[in-house]
């Protein structure tokens, strides 16, 4: 079959002059009609950068020093502008960043039209906003015909990655480069999103590249994939024969790096049921007022947390997972007693942390430390690292100048930093070095709970593999206690010994590792195991028990159980009882009619 | 229904200002050393005749009794009368407490309405002038940044905001209407007489709405949805006019709504060298005649379009976009 994009010897490079940092190293590849091509890489491998220049959107100070892009057979870098433009009818980009895409003081629909008009003159206006209301309904947007006057910051991020592929797809395109589309969505929704991008080119006979950083990721979407590393193609195979006998050495290293789920034993090491209670929580619950935009005065509650319970013992690796809006970060909140609960209590070792003043609550402070998401916006840009580690010390009462240095020191060897970085700026690190700080910030007070919050996430895949590998180190030493909040259940499935599964507020789930993955008793975790991207057999088909659409909003929580609305096995009960959290076993819980069934009334019992 | 709510909302807090900045004002110029009854009855009047006349005008009663009575004849719609000027408009405060020809004082309602049509023109022009030339200048340096037109559009507003509007107003005169003749300049028999005013309070305006627009445009065009826009298929002007502008309004409205505050500040000054008869000149004779009753009535009615224009520039603000919330 011809080709129906080629590059040829593309060559891209960061600034004009000779010696400027090449970005892309002779790439050539082509893409058949209606074929899905991956491509996959690490970050910085050049991935974004080739998707550009395969839609002829280099910008400065990015360069195309040689090579060029066909498109049936025509040079799209030889086309005056206006051409160019014509043919973003048929050429497609969709990127990783949803949220700034459009234009945030105009309706969604209104742009995704205005776009089509753009390229396709001929349209009318009634006939473009019929197609962008149907297209909007086949990607699974509620209620298309009311969404489609809706503003962006109304939509969500799978939402708008949603209407974005709409926007991509409204003039029927020949290709369409998705660039990382799932990178800022949930497991779940990026399931709907590859599944919708292959139905929808079906349908429409477009190819696609699809380019990701995650190979299972890759391997969900295509048949044929490409893997980029420093900016060269290394290899290329089908999808299937290139997860079953990678050739190059830096495939075989992605393909030994993409976690197991099921295969091989558990990696964590069970722990003796007895141990101390170090973080308790009583039925907490945090209700935010949120000021109604019409009405007078009124507001709405957003119930974030709701009647949350369980206990964290020392030497756990406790794990709060769930979709983005389950209020795992509320959770965090309240936990380092950022805020207080509305409603019930925490304990920490034994005393109600609502009730510390003064002296006790520094002492909290000290005992349980923050580690958070971002690697770049949490180092104040222009304070040396040594000083930034120095202050929390300062902040619980050092001064002798000589035991602050030796201290700081001796912390930043631990997380693997180089003294000659304390006098740095944190200008110059990279996302992991950075995080390190963030990790030695917490560890200079010695805590003995460190609270991580997505702190990996940020992270590619080698560099979350050496800060574990230091957590482990860290935790074996000091005894520490971990809470990750996260939604990467392959890394919660390496190193967490508990895992507590949220939505909606609500603890869903509450079991061991072991349990977790291979028993679940929630339909919600089940759908959780089902959507993750892995390169092994899924114990949990999709077919069986993917859901549809996104959790309802927090400030209309279904009465009864508040996972019906998407529950696959939702029964006549669910409707007018809210099920609790249901002892399956000593250690294990689970919040739904299903377990309760299956006991007497006399088992019952709360966690 | 937003809509309604705002309205509704605002008024009550524009109430609320309005009637505060009255108590503040009525409670200051009373405390200021001078009687006004002083002035108005003449340097040789008898000082048993003053007390009487301050008694029956009511000037003796505690300040708060005074404010009460006196915000009560307001919300019927009378701002009292001038203590100084008759009705008949010649200005007064002359020596004699017993002139003849004073007879009936002026309304004050009457004062402000007859100078506050000649300011908003003034003003009015003065935005037109402003916004033109600012947007000229400030956009093409927003799309420009650090290049040619940036530089401009810096130096612009850098020798616009070292012209003291005074030696401006004088220069121009003397330029443009006593050498060359082509633009009148002292009093008003027309509307030609409002342009050099206008121009010189534009002058005064221009730099902070030419820096404001540079910077919005600027930050705008770094926004990712005008490079996504590229690759969508819009075209650049289509991307720059359809949301860029729209984007870049938002802080330039906001700007505005204080700007008009200074505006009617400068306003005081330029015309008084122009001897333009608005809303300013009434102000500084007022001040100067300790006209309490004017004073006051120029101050609430002044409050009163620094509100109703916030609540406008707002309400267009969240029009063009939907995530501000006030």
């Amino acid at each position: 079959m011809a080709a129906l994009l080629e590059l040829r010897n593309m060559t891209v490079a960061l600034g004009r002059s000779e010696t400027a940092k090449v970005i892309l190293d002779d790439v050539s590849f082509s893409l058949a009609p209606k074929e899905i091509v991956g491509v996959v890489g690490a970050s910085a491998s050049g991935k974004t950068v080739l998707s550009r220049a395969a839609v002829n959107w280099l910008e400065p100070p990015l360069t195309r020093r040689s090579g060029t892009v066909l498109f049936e057979g025509r040079d799209i870098y030889a086309m005056k502008e206006a051409d160019m433009r014509a043919l973003r009818q048929r050429v497609s980009y969709v990127g990783a960043n949803p949220m700034g895409a459009l234009d945030p003081t105009l309706p969604v629909g209104a742009q995704i039209v205005e776009k089509m008009r753009a390229v396709m003159p001929d349209v009318s206006r009634r006939q473009a906003e019929d197609r962008v209301i149907a297209l909007l309904d086949a990607v699974r947007i509620p209620s298309a015909r009311n969404r489609f006057h809706d503003y962006p910051s109304q939509f969500s991020g799978g939402m708008m990655q949603r209407a974005l592929i709409v926007d991509a797809l409204v003039t029927n395109p020949a290709v369409l480069v998705a660039d990382n589309v799932t990178q800022p969505l949930d497991v779940t929704v990026a399931a709907q999103v590859i599944r919708l991008i292959k139905e929808l080119t079906d349908q429409f006979d477009t190819a696609v590249l699809f380019i990701s950083s995650s190979l299972p990721m890759v391997r969900e979407a295509s048949s044929r994939t490409l893997v980029i590393d420093r900016g060269r193609i290394v290899e290329e195979q089908a999808t299937e024969a290139l997860v079953a006998s990678p050739i190059h050495p830096y495939t075989r290293e992605l393909v030994a790096q993409t976690p197991q789920i099921w295969r091989g034993a558990g990696a964590v090491p069970a722990l003796p049921a007895e141990r101390e209670v170090v973080l308790s929580l009583r039925d907490a619950s945090q209700t935010y007022r949120v000021k109604k935009r019409n009405g007078i005065g009124g507001v709405n509650l957003v119930r974030a947390v709701r009647n949350v319970t369980f206990d964290v013992r020392r030497g756990d690796s406790f794990a709060i997972v769930g979709e983005s809006g389950c209020g795992k970060s509320t959770l965090m909140r309240l936990l380092s007693r950022l805020e207080l609960p509305s409603a019930g209590q925490i304990l920490c070792e034994g005393k109600d942390i609502a009730t510390l003043r003064g002296r006790d609550l520094l002492a909290f402070r000290a005992r349980l430390q923050l580690v958070l998401q971002d690697p770049f916006g949490s180092l104040p840009p222009r304070t040396s690292i040594g000083r930034m580690l120095e202050e929390p010390l300062r902040t619980h009462g050092w001064r002798d100048k000589e035991k602050l240095r030796a201290r700081v020191l001796k912390v930043m060897l631990e997380v693997g930093l180089a003294a000659e970085l304390y006098n740095e700026l944190p200008l110059g690190l990279s996302a992991g070095q950075r995080q390190r700080v963030n990790v030695a910030r917490a560890l200079v007070l010695e805590p003995t709970i460190l609270i991580m919050d997505e702190t990996l996430s940020a992270l590619d895949q080698a560099e979350q593999f050496k800060l574990l590998d230091l957590f482990q180190a860290l935790q074996k030493e000091y005894n520490l206690t971990y809470i990750f909040i996260s939604h990467d259940l392959a890394m919660v499935r390496k190193v967490c010994n508990r895992v507590a599964v949220m939505y909606l507020g609500e603890v869903f789930e509450l079991a061991d590792n072991q349990r977790l993955f291979f028993d679940p008793g929630h339909p919600y975790t089940m759908a959780l195991l089902s959507a993750m991207p892995t390169l092994e057999e899924k114990r949990y088909k999709p077919e069986d028990c993917l859901l549809e659409g996104e959790p309802p909003s927090p400030l209309s929580i279904p009465a009864g159980c508040s996972f019906k609305s998407r529950c696959p096995r939702a029964m006549e009960i669910c409707n007018g009882e809210q099920p609790f959290l249901t002892v399956r076993d000593e250690q294990d819980f689970a919040a739904c009619h299903l377990v309760a069934r299956t006991m007497s009334p006399a088992e019952r019992a709360s966690p | 229904m937003f809509t309604l709510n705002f309205l509704i909302r605002r008024l009550t807090q524009g109430v609320v200002i309005i009637g505060l900045v009255s108590l503040l004002i009525f409670t200051l110029l009373r405390v200021v050393p001078g009687d006004p009854v002083r002035l108005m009855a003449g340097g040789m009047a008898p000082e048993a005749l003053i007390e009487k006349i301050a008694k029956d005008m009511g000037l003796r009663d505690p300040i708060i009794v005074q404010f009460g009575r006196y915000m009560g004849s307001v919300l019927q719609g009378d701002l009292g009368q001038s203590f100084v000027r008759p009705a008949n408009g010649a200005a007064t405060g002359g020596a004699n407490f017993n002139d003849t020809t004073r007879g009936e004082r002026a309304k004050v309602l009457t004062l402000i309405l007859e100078a506050l049509p000649m300011t908003l023109q003034l003003a009015a022009v003065t935005l037109a002038i402003a916004l033109l030339f600012s947007a000229v200048v400030g956009i093409a340096g927003g799309l420009n940044p650090s290049g040619w037109p940036d530089k401009l559009a810096f130096y612009i507003s850098s020798v616009f905001i070292s012209l003291p509007n005074f030696w401006l107003g004088i220069v121009l005169t003397l330029l443009l209407s006593v050498k060359l003749g082509w633009l009148p300049a002292i009093g008003y028999h027309g509307f030609a007489y409002t342009i050099l005013p206008a121009v010189v309070l534009a002058v005064e305006m221009s730099p902070v709405l030419i820096r404001t627009l540079v910077g919005a445009v600027s930050s705008q065009m770094t926004e990712p949805y005008v490079s996504v826009g590229r690759v969508r298929g819009l075209g650049r002007t289509r991307i720059i006019a359809n949301h860029v502008m729209r984007n870049a309004s938002v802080p330039l409205l906001n700007l505005l709504g204080i700007q008009f505050s200074s505006l009617l500040g400068g306003v005081i000054i330029v015309e008084y060298i122009f001897d333009y008869p608005g809303l300013g000149l009434l102000t500084i004779n007022a001040v100067l005649q300790r006209d309490f009753p004017l004073i006051q009535g120029i101050a609430i009615v002044t409050s009163a379009i620094f509100v109703v224009i916030n609540i406008i520039v707002d309400l267009v603000a969240t029009t063009i976009d939907p995530r501000l919330d006030y």
